[in-house]
């Protein structure tokens, strides 16, 4: 299942002429879109960064040539459908399901703004404000668990095509002009770089139909951006980012070699279900930090890009990237406790690369993951967004991928691919929290952190805090940076 | 299945087979034709709403917590360890009126599942110590909560607009009474003791089940739990009297917000005022209407805008939340939404507009049934009301039945002085 040449320059090459069409053709009256543009967020060009999702947020909440914005709403609105959009790294996706009763009346509509924007200048200047206040507001000021996610992004892709936020930085959004809007529509939407995905219960003839209609866009090849390797990292380095607030919010990660497709990746997703699968209590890092000593509301590991944990269980689909990170998220602790909490996780993980799973370990989250992707797919708009993310990962269905994967499995491989890949040095920390200098300080100073508790913990848990409350970060005082907050995303 | 067309009376399009065990506990199943996955929903109806004892807000949720604690069969690892094996997700929520524990899995794991949430409603066992960590991550979950303004919105609205009603308080409770959690194992016992009763909960199993399988099953495991007697006594709420504000100045830099809220009436599927309301919440602030078109499409001066008519078991608020771009406009803001409402009550509204929002409710409705878990998660927030997915449908006759004539009725019912409050709110300035 290895892949030398990216996907998307297998996509492009072989089907230069016409859009890809992926379809899970059924019964249901519940009608799926899933149009995916190959491009993102990694092409924004040099100074211009937003310019992906700005565009794509023009197509999907602004006007058509003929409908004003309102008037698209005025239309959608009866039939209770919205046009939603993603825009990631590599992949832009306008997402919809409609009723068939109204699949014409909305597919005329869609169409029109996919094929035929509107490029009013009244939405652009909703849809730039939108963007700032997304950055300024909604992530920077109300979420301290996704921004200090988004900036260790920020942070481990550095100078890199993926190294800002996709929806841009401020100084870029606020100078972004409706032509750099519509070069890079022109440039990056083309039928070449297109993957139309409908799922329900349709017209034998209509994806057909679909097909031709977005043909009308123009062939352009557009190249996949080229990525260099992320920045190399020597050491552990410290993000504090200043912010008044009641707890520290804090995230780890590192890059890794592996995405789906990758020979280590069915090995490494054992790994990272066991240590810390998404929002389930059953996970390594849940049970130590949060279970046996309540110091937050949870605890968890990732191997591919997770916006929005916070708000689903589930991951969307869609965010299919050449390159990941494994990543660690401990929710929001008391002030007081993150020393030890950063300890912890940091012990926990060095844990893991040393001891690995035990066999026992290793079958039950096997047995897990082969029973629990089914659920990941279980709507058609999620199994046709997966569908899309198998043909760039060039893989099958994800379902039988994994479940193949996973049935070859051993052990022995689990433990190698987690020794291959995953480490305790060489990484970034980026907590949000209040008097930085102060837990600067602590951090660099490296002295005990011990923990007292409201009520008596079993000795194996104080015996392991002895280990724990120790445990050296060993950090360099230039790899400690304090950044306020209103610094982020400018 | 699941086709329907304007006018037609059934908006949820599945057969369901509802029982009553002896116990006074309800199943309802649900047969629906997503194949191999099942979703169980076990909806308990006690939430904030019942935690009547001053100091004990949050209380509802802290329990939801302490149910994944364990029993003498199924202690936490092991308890985990056949969700793992299951390949289920599982997860629960809290609100007002309800609390529901909810497990999506593969079918043929119906069985093993059935029978040990029946043991943990049962035989829930938990020591002080647990109790006492399991209250901090509740104080974590507050924390991660604390960044977001809306939330404190929540709390300053609900405070200021009642008096003795328990929905003065959010479900994630006063700081200061989930500070104080650790110290109340006691009360969480008999919480579980008085609420944790087969008369208080439902069973809905969607997917792809077969009914009188799962009514054996359910008889096998949960048959012998025995009921209750408590039943709480929620304090009535007086009228307002008089209009209220308040105001939140937030530390941090962020976006002011102004909500308009007025106290509205309970969940029914027989009186017209709620669905009213609904239907007002949609005319008035939707994406197609009027107001919307001003403020956030042409004049930009809002970017959110939201009316909100939640179905709860007593009276609670009809808000209208808005986001507002500059400081200087939240007042002009404030007047447009009570221009919108007065509008409401002065002049009946147009009948096709009426009509488009209908369709819009029914077709909202049916899309939002994608799959088997969706299913159970809305059967199961109208079983909190009314222990029946037949609500849903008497609901949306409801919906038919109003006119432009009721609109305005409604709307002069409730959208007086007396009953209103008005909270904004204001970031500071960056250091």
């Amino acid at each position: 299942m290895k892949f030398l040449v990216p996907m998307t320059l297998l996509l492009s090459a072989a089907l230069e002429a016409q859009p890809q069409l992926i379809t899970l053709p059924g019964r249901s009256p519940l009608i799926s879109f899933r149009i995916v543009f190959l491009t993102g967020a990694a092409s924004d060009p040099a100074g211009k960064q937003g310019l992906a999702s700005l565009t794509a947020a023009m197509l999907a909440q602004g006007g058509s040539r003929r409908m004003s914005y309102q008037e698209i709403l005025d239309a959608l609105f009866p039939m209770a459908v919205s046009v939603n959009f993603q825009v990631d790294k590599e992949m832009t996706v306008f997402h919809a399901t409609t009723h068939l009763e109204n699949l014409e009346e909305f597919y005329k509509i869609f169409r029109a703004m996919l094929l035929d924007p509107g490029w009013r200048e009244e939405d652009l200047n909703r849809l730039r404000d939108d963007a700032i206040n997304f950055l300024r507001v909604s992530l920077r000021g109300n979420n301290e668990e996704e921004l200090a996610k988004e900036v260790l992004y920020n942070l481990i892709y550095s100078g890199h095509p993926y190294g800002h936020h996709n929806a841009g930085v401020v100084s870029a959004l606020q100078k972004l002009r409706m032509e750099d809007l519509q070069e890079f529509y022109r440039r990056n939407y083309s039928r070449s770089n297109l993957i139309i995905g409908l799922a329900g219960g349709y017209a034998p003839d209509f994806p057909e139909r679909v097909r031709k209609d977005f043909s009308r866009l123009p062939a352009g090849r557009v190249p996949p951006v080229k990525l260099p390797d992320p920045p190399p990292l020597h050491g552990r380095h410290v993000t504090l980012i200043e912010k008044d607030t009641r707890a520290v919010a804090c995230s780890i990660g590192f890059p890794i070699a592996v995405r789906r497709g990758h020979p280590d990746y069915p090995a490494l997703l054992v790994a990272q279900s066991w240590f810390g699968q998404h929002r389930m209590s059953g996970g390594r890092l849940f049970q130590r930090i949060r279970e046996l000593r309540g110091l937050n509301y949870g605890d968890y590991a990732y191997i591919e890009y997770f916006p929005r944990g916070m708000f689903q269980l589930e991951p969307d689909p869609n965010l299919a990237r050449r390159q990941q990170i494994f990543q660690i998220w401990i929710r929001p602790v008391e002030p007081q406790t993150a020393h030890f909490t950063l300890r912890l996780a940091m012990y926990e993980l060095d844990r893991l690369v040393r001891q690995g799973l035990t066999q026992e370990e290793f079958e039950r989250t096997r047995q897990f993951l082969s029973k629990y992707v089914n659920l990941l797919t279980r709507t058609k708009t999620a199994e046709l967004g997966y569908a899309i993310d198998g043909r760039f990962y060039g893989i099958r269905d994800y379902n039988t991928y994994i479940k193949q994967a996973l049935a070859r499995l051993t052990l022995g491989d689990v433990n190698r691919a987690i020794r291959k890949h995953l480490r305790t040095t060489d990484l970034h920390i980026v907590a949000v929290a209040k008097n930085c200098e102060a837990l600067r300080s602590r951090l660099l100073a490296d002295e005990p952190s011990p923990m007292t508790y409201n009520a008596p913990r079993s000795p194996e848990i104080l015996e392991e805090d002895k280990t724990v409350e120790r445990w050296k970060l060993e950090l360099k005082p230039e790899n400690v940076r304090i950044v306020p907050v209103e610094k982020v995303f400018e | 299945m699941l086709a329907f067309a304007a006018g037609e009376r059934r908006i949820f399009p599945y057969n369901w087979d509802q029982h009553d065990f002896q116990n006074g506990l309800r199943l309802i199943v649900v047969p629906t034709d997503y194949p191999n996955v099942v979703a169980l929903y076990i909806v308990v109806q006690a939430g904030s709403r019942n935690e009547v004892e001053p100091g004990k807000s949050g209380f509802a949720h802290l329990f939801e917590h302490m149910m994944f604690r364990g029993t003498k069969s199924f202690p936490p690892e092991k308890y985990e360890g056949v969700l793992k094996a299951a390949g289920a997700s599982s997860n629960a929520y809290t609100t007002d009126d309800h609390t529901a524990y909810h497990t999506t899995f593969s079918k043929e794991d119906l069985e093993t599942i059935l029978a040990m949430e029946a043991d943990r409603f049962q035989n829930l066992e938990y020591s002080p110590d647990v109790f006492r960590t399991e209250a901090l991550a509740v104080l974590g979950e507050y924390n991660k909560n604390s960044a977001d303004p809306a939330n404190k919105l929540e709390e300053v609205l609900r405070d200021t607009a009642f008096d003795r009603h328990t929905y003065k308080h959010t479900t994630m409770g006063f700081l200061k009474d989930i500070l104080d959690m650790p110290n109340q194992f006691d009360y969480s016992r008999l919480f579980f003791d008085r609420y944790y009763r087969p008369e208080y909960t439902t069973i809905i199993v969607a997917g792809d089940v077969e009914p009188a399988r799962v009514r054996a099953l359910v008889e096998k495991y949960w048959g012998g739990w025995k009921p209750g007697r408590f039943r709480p006594e929620i304090p009535a709420e007086p009228p307002a009297g008089a209009p209220r504000t308040n105001h939140i100045s937030w530390a941090s830099p962020t976006l002011p917000w102004v909500v308009v809220g007025f106290r509205g009436p309970a969940y029914s599927d027989e009186i017209p005022d709620h669905a009213a309301l609904d239907l007002i919440a949609y005319l008035g602030f939707s994406e197609s209407s009027e107001l919307y078109r001003k403020l956030v499409i042409r004049e930009q001066r809002v970017d959110i805008l939201e009316a909100e008519n939640l179905r709860r078991v007593d009276p609670y608020l009809f808000n209208v939340w808005a986001r507002v771009k500059k400081d200087a406009d939240v007042a002009a803001v404030r007047d447009e939404i009570l221009a919108t409402l007065e509008a409401f009550q002065q002049e009946p509204v147009d009948a096709q507009r009426l009509e488009r929002v209908k369709r819009h409710l029914r077709y909202r409705f049916v899309l939002s049934l994608r799959d088997s878990q969706a299913v159970a998660a809305t059967v199961a927030r109208f079983v909190a009301l009314r222990r029946t997915p037949e609500t849903i449908n008497r609901l949306f006759e409801l919906y038919e039945k109003v006119t432009p004539a009721t609109i305005q009725a409604v709307a002069r019912k409730y959208f007086i002085e007396q009953g209103r409050t008005i909270v904004t709110l204001a970031g500071g300035t960056a250091q």
